[in-house]
């Protein structure tokens, strides 16, 4: 950039690289910390020098960088009809860097309304889906008794117990049965 | 009196004392006890050593092991006199961000925090191969780097929307890798501009070196000809 750099500047030029950096959010930082996710390749020295050139941002003396493993996991089947595609593998880690900055920084506020974005529509239509998915899945029996029957089953034994309800056959309703056991 | 399962021994020496303690005005402590309170020396032979004064006020104080301020420590402020931080986040004052801070350039020109997906439509086509051929060497570099912000601009925003969204997700997935479909587009076509134009020159540059009329040495600056025909040569006859 125009600004003379605050650290010595390598002597190899590079053109065209191709990468990308992503910003992470630090809200349990302060201010004057800011945290990117790099490439694995990338070295603090090519981060300070990264950051001089394409975003004019003078840094203080340390970055921190930190490695996550990830875990291990099976790959997304695309067809159905090749499960050998769902190989258990360790994806790539990931390399975060923490920087301190000379002047701070805040994000600016989380949006007020997700209409835009239609997360509350998305809510309800992936709940539902995933309801509809339990009852004709293997756990459907377990499924049977809806939670608002539940709800009033426990409300009726609950009187019961407490002697605010008497037992009769049949809940007092006039059944049409064999009539075997009736007197 | 003594219990009966105690040593003959000891009993009758409890007997005694007890006794002794009783019928007796002054009360002595029996001879063999006396060695308890008269002797001074320590039992050890060996020299024991006075502890040296330790003139280290830091030790055992630790900022990673959170020990805190030691006993001895001396420190430039009184530990009552410390500002105390301010615990509660509605309470802090605001931070002030200068508007030309380059964190700036991973948000949206609005400088929201997350661009909806009416934002990242508004946008236009990359550039074809065509229209980058006419550009000159700093101007395509120029458009490489516009790229690579933006690139790193859609990123940012991708991670905070499937953060906000949450378990069931939120719309703009689709715009953003619209968006980054031309971004990318961009970026091979300077990518292939140049590697064309670098193999049209290399081309050219075998061909001259074998080519009797081309001069690839001439200092053009100075006038000396790069090219001259065959016609027009004097030392051939």
């Amino acid at each position: 950039m125009a600004a003379q750099a605050h650290f010595k500047v390598g002597m190899k030029e590079i053109y065209l690289p191709n990468f990308t950096l992503v910003l992470k959010r630090t809200p349990s930082q302060p201010p004057t910390s800011a945290s990117f996710l790099v490439p694995l390749w990338f070295s603090k020295l090519d981060l300070r020098d990264y950051l001089h050139h394409v975003y004019a941002l003078p840094i203080g003396p340390h970055i921190r960088s930190y490695v996550q493993q990830s875990r291990i996991r099976q790959g997304q089947t695309k067809d159905p009809a090749r499960p050998q595609s769902k190989r258990w593998h360790r994806p790539r880690s990931t390399k975060r860097m923490t920087v301190e900055l000379a002047r701070p920084f805040v994000w600016p506020p989380e949006p007020e309304d997700y209409k835009p974005w239609n997360r509350e529509e998305n809510r309800l239509s992936r709940e539902e889906q995933e309801e509809m998915q339990e009852r004709a899945g293997m756990t459907a029996d377990a499924m049977a008794v809806p939670e608002e029957r539940r709800v009033k089953l426990r409300e009726q034994a609950r009187a019961l117990l407490e002697g605010k309800q008497k037992w009769r056959p049949g809940g007092g309703r006039i059944v049409e049965g064999l009539g075997m056991y009736q007197r | 009196m003594p219990p009966h399962k105690m040593h003959c021994t000891s009993a009758s020496l409890l007997k005694t004392t007890l006794l002794s303690s009783s019928t007796r005005a002054s009360a002595l402590p029996p001879s063999f006890l006396l060695p308890a309170f008269t002797q001074t020396s320590p039992f050890s032979s060996t020299p024991s050593h006075n502890a040296r004064k330790d003139h280290n006020r830091n030790r055992g104080v630790s900022a990673l092991r959170h020990t805190g301020i030691g006993k001895n420590q001396r420190l430039s402020v009184r530990v009552s006199a410390l500002p105390q931080p301010v615990v509660d986040p509605a309470r802090r004052s605001a931070v002030k961000v200068d508007p030309d801070h380059g964190l700036w350039a991973f948000f949206p020109k609005e400088r929201t925090r997350l661009s909806t997906p009416e934002e990242l439509n508004m946008r236009g086509r990359g550039w074809t191969i065509q229209e980058l051929r006419a550009k000159d060497w700093d101007d395509l570099h120029k458009l490489w780097w516009t790229c690579v912000k933006e690139r790193n601009r859609i990123a940012t925003g991708e991670v905070e929307r499937k953060r906000l969204g949450g378990r069931f997700g939120m719309y703009g997935e689709f715009e953003a890798g619209e968006r980054l479909k031309e971004v990318k587009g961009t970026m091979s076509g300077v990518r292939f501009v140049l590697t064309e134009r670098w193999y049209a020159w290399e081309n050219a540059r075998v061909q001259g070196m074998e080519d009797e009329e081309v001069d690839l040495y001439a200092d053009v600056e100075k006038g000396e000809r790069a090219y001259v025909p065959r016609e027009e040569r004097e030392d051939v006859s």
